[in-house]
């Protein structure tokens, strides 16, 4: 830190001093690090050249192969072996690599937005509903559709097994019931008894008409579904539900999920974005659960209730925008990792069907011949997949640094 | 402690019957008939029929409602899902469509050779990793410091499978120092007593099998640490530099202990919690990385398996390597849970 000396100190006049918001503030402090500089140059750069390259540079992978060019070491000038030039050297089909490169940038980037989309969303909604309500009580029409979900579903398993589809709403029905008893009938063993019994009759009545096992097997699911809705479900039911699906997804490891899924489906760019967005719904999930729980003990939630706002409009309005600086540092880091899944999945044979450009395949394409000494046709496509993460990375850093002054190391 | 262990023991259960069934549903992504997948598209309509048997494909997925019609409680759980779950409790997990060999057996002659892959790495991690944290957070925003978090920063950045590739140029191409793949060179044996190749040649005595076997390790184990090694470096440091802000290191300093004492004592051991956390989740990076690394290095473990099982579409393979993996990352977190409650003794289950 530099000596604070009197001739340097300004003092500054609060009351006339220029208002600034939270963002331009933050604004100024990302700009004024070197490495948030950096990573929004490297970041420009590659969205700028796949562009680019897209619009304007015309390709047709289709038709680009030249055995004569077949895997030679990059030139810089044309000579008589090589009659054109090609600074990143030629791959096995005598493809320039450094066009490839260029090009393969605009399948990275779009695996990664949409792959990070698919699970912003998806992991934020569910989040930000399972953290705000894990902590807020909720109205009397939130419980209604609760209750009425929850009947809704476990009733779809009567339904299904008596073929009988009009049970779920038989058991929706029952949710919605129970959701009014709650409030107001305390009794618990009383509660239990009448939904235990009214769920096992809804459950084994109908079914009796097709037989007396399913009719047996049915009065049983209808106990249970009585039970359960006989208690008094709150948004705690709905988070712990949710968390243990996510819990499920994350304990593959890594983006061996999706690997996985991607093996099954066989390989396609979509079903990538597709599989790498699902697999990262969890991180989002979680994180905007914790930010969430992080931020609604604060008065400002509790005054937006005491005057009594709807839940729709404190998430929306109160709470979410109080969340986003650790959402925006995730999804920038999120997008880095995206592209290293995507060039796993590539590498793998998943990713990209050639010959379409992608710098994962091209390295799984071209592998084989790095002992021959082709490293022009690995080291390209690598350092664009490094270079590229490493400007989202160093971007997410600084942004971190920038949006949350409290947690720079 | 014990009721805290127990109660972790159950919230395992669920999750473990959960990734079960995600793996099974795989079966259903296959587009078309999976028993045609298994078969190839030239199969006769005999075999496919013979397969669906034989594998239960003609049975419904989780329930037979129309047994439980006819009254046949015992048919009615017959179902995929519940065959599978009892194949899987005698661990038998099918067999390789093109090879014919239960998978069970591959995988037990596989499986040591990744967690000595894996292992290995993680402790190449640990040992670099922890000390850089420490040496970083100590020279806070020193020349060091700047360096090994740039350092580090590129090595997250980094595909493991080129940074493979660019070992494999460096030392087995340009200088052939190290061998490029494979775990023993030919002509030199080990006997296979734990399939673990170093602890094999260590305890038969073989120092020439003992240093082959590190040769082949050691470009592999190197590239599948870069990512824990930075994460956990980058971890280490900012764990220390928040505890080196607290009252009772500041108190030992003032009382004129010296700065080792004061790190190792004082620091190291209350910033020890989150780097414990972040070695339990760096364990499944270094799982789904052993995917690539072993592809890259022709390493004989589950992972290059996993490979030769996507390229060839042989699901069952598949299917048994990434339920190997996912079981062993689930066993990794319930251990880390417990050392975390271990250290802290704060920590239990609510």
């Amino acid at each position: 830190m530099a000596e604070l000396t009197p001739e340097k100190t300004t003092i500054t006049d609060f009351a006339v001093r220029e208002h600034r918001s939270l963002w331009t503030d933050a604004w100024q402090r990302l700009i004024s690090s070197n490495t948030a500089r950096m990573g929004m140059f490297i970041v420009a750069l590659f969205v700028f050249s796949a562009v680019f390259a897209h619009y304007f540079w015309e390709y047709e992978p289709k038709k680009d192969l030249d055995y004569s060019l077949k895997l030679k070491a990059p030139t810089l000038v044309v000579n008589e072996e090589v009659p054109s030039v090609h600074i990143f050297g030629t791959d096995k089909l005598g493809r320039d690599i450094f066009r490839r490169v260029v090009h393969g940038g605009w399948n990275s980037l779009r695996v990664g937005i949409v792959a990070v989309s698919i699970a912003l969303f998806f992991g934020g909604l569910i989040g930000l509903v399972a953290g705000f309500y894990e902590n807020i009580h909720m109205t009397s029409s939130e419980k209604l559709t609760l209750f009425g979900f929850t009947g809704l579903v476990m009733g779809v398993m009567p339904a299904w097994i008596a073929n009988q589809p009009f049970q779920a709403l038989l058991f929706a029905g029952l949710g919605i019931v129970a959701a009014y008893f709650v409030d107001f009938y305390k009794g618990k063993i009383q509660r239990l008894l009448i939904f235990g019994v009214a769920g096992a009759l809804i459950g084994g009545l109908p079914a009796l008409l097709v037989s007396g096992a399913t009719a047996l097997v049915c009065t049983i699911w209808g106990l249970i579904t009585g039970i359960l809705l006989s208690r008094p479900l709150e948004g705690k039911f709905f988070s712990n539900v949710m968390m243990r699906l996510m819990d499920i997804i994350l304990s593959f490891p890594g983006y061996l999920l999706a690997i996985a899924i991607v093996a099954f489906l066989g390989p396609g760019l979509e079903k990538g974005m597709i599989a790498i967005g699902v697999v990262s719904i969890p991180v989002y999930a979680r994180l905007t659960r914790s930010a969430v729980l992080s931020v609604i003990k604060k008065e400002y939630i509790l005054a937006a209730q005491s005057v009594g706002e709807g839940h729709g409009r404190i998430i929306f309005r109160h709470l979410t925008p109080n969340i986003l600086s650790p959402i925006i540092v995730q999804t920038t880091m999120g997008l880095a990792n995206a592209i290293l899944s995507a060039a796993a999945l590539g590498f793998l044979g998943l990713g990209a069907i050639p010959p379409e450009p992608e710098w994962g395949s091209m390295l799984g394409d071209s592998y084989r011949y790095l002992t021959s000494g082709a490293w022009w046709a690995v080291l390209f496509p690598g350092l664009a997949i490094m270079f590229s993460v490493l400007g989202f990375n160093l971007l997410g850093d600084g942004l971190r640094d920038a949006l949350d002054p409290k947690l720079r190391t | 402690m014990t009721r805290y262990i127990i109660r972790r023991i159950f919230s395992v259960i669920p999750t473990l019957i959960g990734v079960t069934f995600v793996i099974f549903m795989f079966q259903r992504l296959i587009p078309g008939d999976p028993a045609v997948a298994m078969l190839g598209e030239h199969a006769t309509d005999e075999s496919v029929e013979r397969l669906r048997e034989q594998f239960g494909l003609n049975r419904p997925l989780f329930l037979d409602r129309d047994a439980l019609a006819d009254g046949d409680i015992n048919k009615f759980f017959d179902s995929q899902y519940v065959r599978y779950m009892k194949r899987l409790a005698v661990l038998d997990m099918g067999e390789s469509i093109h090879r014919r060999i239960p998978v069970r057996e591959t995988l037990a002659l596989r499986f040591p050779a990744t967690m000595e892959l894996a292992f290995l790495a993680m402790f190449i991690a640990i040992l670099v990793g922890i000390p850089v944290g420490i040496i970083s957070a100590s020279k806070r925003n020193s020349a060091i410091d700047g360096i090994t978090m740039i350092g580090s920063l590129i090595g997250v950045s980094m595909p493991i499978f080129w940074l493979g590739l660019m070992e494999i140029m460096l030392f087995a191409v340009i200088l052939q120092w190290l061998p490029a793949g494979g775990r023993l060179s030919t002509g030199i044996d080990v006997k296979s007593i734990t399939n673990i190749y170093i602890i094999d040649s260590l305890l038969t005595g073989n120092i020439a099998g003992l240093r082959d076997a590190l040769e082949h390790i050691a470009l592999p184990a190197i590239a599948l640490a870069t990512i824990p090694m930075s994460i956990i470096a980058r971890m280490t440091r900012s764990s220390m530099l928040d505890v080196l802000q607290e009252d009772y290191v500041r108190t030992a300093k003032a009382k004129g202990l010296s700065k080792g004492l004061v790190l190792f004592r004082h620091a190291l051991k209350n910033a020890a919690l989150p780097v414990v956390t972040i070695i339990g989740l760096q364990m499944g990076t270094l799982l789904a990385g052993a995917v690539l690394t072993e592809t890259i290095f022709s390493w004989p473990g589950i992972g290059r398996w996993v490979y030769d099982g996507i390229l060839g579409r042989d699901y069952p393979i598949v299917q048994g390597g990434t339920l190997v993996i996912a079981v062993v990352f689930v066993a990794v977190n319930f251990f880390v849970d417990i050392m975390y409650a271990l250290l802290d003794p704060r920590i239990r289950y609510d």
